[in-house]
């Protein structure tokens, strides 16, 4: 039987240009925020980051979730325009799906008494807002009033009940109700209006810009009272707006890097209270996009990814930060040591280091950020290609070396006893590369697909897309064909020697994997057909006991080398939309990663 | 191969030793599983193989050829939710997807008039591969 053990979060999927919305746990007390990265919603809990739970049912990327104000439910939208209102707790239980705009939906909230809903988006023209009853989906009024996408929307937490909605035209329009109607518009900003929020006493409202203001309104009326001074004033876009519980204080976060606290007096003013400034490279990456203040927590996320909390207590502590991934993690790597390290690259550039019972430890520092397509890491090295033609060597001290291989690697291999030696496959044979420098450039004449070399570098195996493995012995910089093995009916996509060198286990586009033993060159455990999509990665566990392969239909299977390949394990529904990257930390953690951005860390009990 | 009438159905014999069998294996329960073959020679269907009693399901799978078509008959015995022992007999057309396009067309054919020979079967299997007919299938089927 397997557990799912730990799960290192995905972060907030970000747009540059644009402001992200999360939101926070009504229920008094509770530090969970919520956020949603491609077709997930993740509900993390702040005080222990490896505390989360993934809501993946819906079938287009996800833009905004909120819990309900009794922090019963959740209602999340997507870029379809569809809303799916389910449960918060245990498994996620759906209530209800509406179809509600015609567009992308970008921004959600409840009615305080969790009754309506209204949502705003892009229409296509039509109905760019909607605010329906959460149980019935009928309409509680006419919005209109926006000509173009409607980037925020706030409903009044007291009675009389108003919503407020803010968009790219400029405009921040009021409706009373309900049944609601439009009450009065107002045009006080110069650019996209990026977010609008309530006071949680109902008294105020605040509308946040890309023309780097703020300004205070009055709840009940709508009338403008105030601004935040321009003393002290971001000096970017302002993309979201979060107020304090105690409707005292807002903080506002900007594409200058910047988050400002500021104290909202009894006539409307803002007076900047204080500037909390990131402590990162100070690149694009650190713009902040997103705010919330929950409870005594200051959450910002950067453009990165990167989620900072901060006491509101005391706001000159250190944030606590950390990271993740925001897009498919491609490949995982685990480094010996005490404890071990997990390495996790995506193709984006970002390359994350995690331990095991801690969760994140650090980002890899790269001065380049070029995209990667493989990894491999031994101990202090890692080795990357991406997707232009250079292979990066990166020591242990930071140093990076780029190789330019001529053309676009596709699979890289370390030696891991001399892990100066390495092995690129590419299109149409291999590069050997010693060090920083080329040795030899092979060229096979066949489509070389996954390659893989024996730890002691003597000895190589290249998959065809034929779906034939070729054994080849290396000699200084050449390459001699010993074998051709022939048992896939697809092109190989995945080949590694088990830690013991006894044997090496080989998966292909086919769904299908066969264990071999590496001296007689024979198939030792067959019939590995269980998957029912591509196998994307394989791994062995240190005793070379368990193969464990990952595939695109979101499956990892477990299989011991000694029992029938009946015997396995199933682990379904590892990663939605596949699962690209595999790795044993013991001969019981297995430890998977995929297309949506989380790594997960799985128990096997073996009877 | 002969093609008589409108449906595709070869010219392939059963022999009698072959309807024997299946019925000891009904009946009497001497046998866990048959396994068939097609001797072209003769042109019918011939036992080629039987497994006793205490033999398993991977007896069974391991007997089947990897290269090779067969049609095979397996008596599962199982519990039911209600705790009654029960036990069914399953027609399994084994049809590996690596093996030559002739065998897997013969034994196509050939299929329906054998199975009709064979009274009783409760549930058929058709396997290109052997997760097709993994245990956990047998088992779904039979509840």
């Amino acid at each position: 039987m397997t557990q799912l053990a730990e799960t290192y979060a995905c972060m907030p999927s970000t747009e540059r240009g644009r402001g992200i919305l999360i939101a926070g746990n009504p229920k008094p007390g509770s530090n969970s925020v919520l956020y949603t990265n491609g077709r997930s919603v993740v509900i993390l809990n702040l005080d222990n980051p490896l505390d989360i739970s993934v809501y993946a049912e819906h079938a287009y990327p996800a833009t905004v979730a909120r819990f309900s104000p009794n922090g019963e439910w959740v209602a999340s939208a997507d870029s379809s325009g569809a809303v799916r209102i389910w449960g918060a707790y245990n498994d996620h239980v759906l209530k209800k799906e509406f179809k509600v705009l015609s567009g992308r939906i970008d921004d959600l909230q409840w009615s305080p008494d969790g009754l309506r809903i209204v949502a705003s988006g892009d229409g296509k023209g039509k109905s760019l807002v909607r605010a329906f009853m959460w149980d019935s989906g009928t309409n509680v009024g006419e919005f209109d009033g926006h000509s173009r996408r409607v980037l925020s929307c706030a409903f009044k937490p007291t009675r009389p009940f108003r919503i407020v909605t803010c968009g790219e035209d400029f405009l921040v329009n009021f409706y009373e109700g309900p049944p609601f109607k439009f009450k009065l518009s107002r045009r006080d900003h110069s650019n996209f209006v990026n977010c609008l929020r309530f006071s949680p006493d109902g008294n105020r409202f605040i509308s946040v810009s890309s023309d780097k203001k703020g300004i205070i309104y009055d709840g009940k009326t709508g009338e403008k009272i105030g601004e935040l001074s321009s003393d002290g004033g971001h000096t970017g876009s302002i993309y979201a707006v979060s107020w304090s519980p105690d409707s005292k204080q807002v903080i506002t976060v900007s594409a200058d890097k910047s988050a400002k606290i500021w104290d909202i007096s009894e006539d409307g003013s803002g007076n900047l209270r204080k500037t909390l400034t990131s402590s990162g490279s100070g690149g694009v990456d650190d713009m902040l996009v997103g705010c919330l203040w929950q409870n005594n927590h200051l959450v910002t996320v950067s453009l990165g990814g990167t989620i900072s909390i901060y006491t509101a207590g005391d706001l000159d502590k250190a944030p606590v930060s950390f990271s993740g991934h925001m897009k498919n993690v491609s490949s995982l790597s685990v480094l010996k040591g005490d404890p071990k390290v997990i390495l996790s690259s995506s193709y984006d550039g970002l390359i994350i280091k995690w331990i095991q019972g801690i969760g994140f430890s650090g980002r890899v520092q790269r001065k380049e950020s070029t995209q990667i397509k493989c990894l491999a890491a031994v101990d202090e090295e890692i080795v990357t290609s991406g997707y232009d033609n250079k292979v990066c060597r990166v020591s242990g001290s930071g140093d990076a070396e780029f190789i330019d291989i001529g053309c676009q690697p596709k699979d890289l291999s370390l030696a891991l006893q001399c892990p100066e030696f390495a092995l690129v496959s590419t299109d149409t044979g291999v590069v050997l590369l010693r060090g920083a420098k080329i040795v030899s450039t092979i060229n096979l004449g066949f489509a070389v697909t996954a390659s893989t070399v024996a730890p002691d570098g003597t000895e190589a195996i290249i998959g065809a897309q034929d779906g034939k493995l070729r054994i080849y012995s290396i000699s200084g910089d050449t390459l001699t064909e010993e074998a051709v093995l022939e048992k896939h009916r697809g092109a190989i996509s995945v080949i590694h020697y088990s830690p013991d060198l006894s044997m090496f286990a080989s998966g292909d586009l086919n769904r299908e994997a066969v264990v071999w033993d590496r001296s007689s060159r024979e198939v030792r455990l067959k019939n590995m057909l269980y998957h029912t999509a591509r196998i994307n990665c394989l791994a062995w566990s240190p005793d070379s006991s368990t193969v464990a392969t990952g595939s695109l239909d979101t499956c990892v299977i477990i299989y011991e080398v000694d029992k029938p390949a009946s015997n396995r394990l199933t682990i379904k529904g590892a990663h939605l939309g596949g699962v690209y990257g595999l790795a044993f930390t013991d001969d019981f953690s297995v430890v998977s990663s995929g297309e949506d951005a989380c790594i997960r860390v799985w128990k096997i009990n073996r009877q | 191969m002969s093609f008589r009438g409108s449906n595709a159905s070869s010219g392939m014999g059963v022999a009698e030793h072959s309807k024997t069998t299946y019925l000891e294996l009904q009946r009497k329960k001497v046998h866990r599983y048959v396994i068939f073959k097609i001797d072209e020679k003769k042109k019918e269907v011939v036992v080629e193989k039987t497994g006793g009693p205490a033999e398993s399901y991977e007896d069974f799978t391991s007997a089947l050829p990897e290269n090779d078509c067969r049609y095979a008959v397996y008596d599962f015995d199982f519990v039911t939710a209600e705790n009654c022992q029960k036990s069914k007999i399953f027609f399994i057309a084994w049809s590996p997807s690596v093996s030559r396009i002739r065998a897997k067309m013969l034994y196509a054919t050939s299929k329906d008039r054998f199975r009709r020979e064979l009274e009783g079967i409760h549930y058929e299997i058709q396997a290109t591969d052997p997760t097709e007919m993994d245990l956990e299938v047998i088992r779904e089927r039979a509840n």
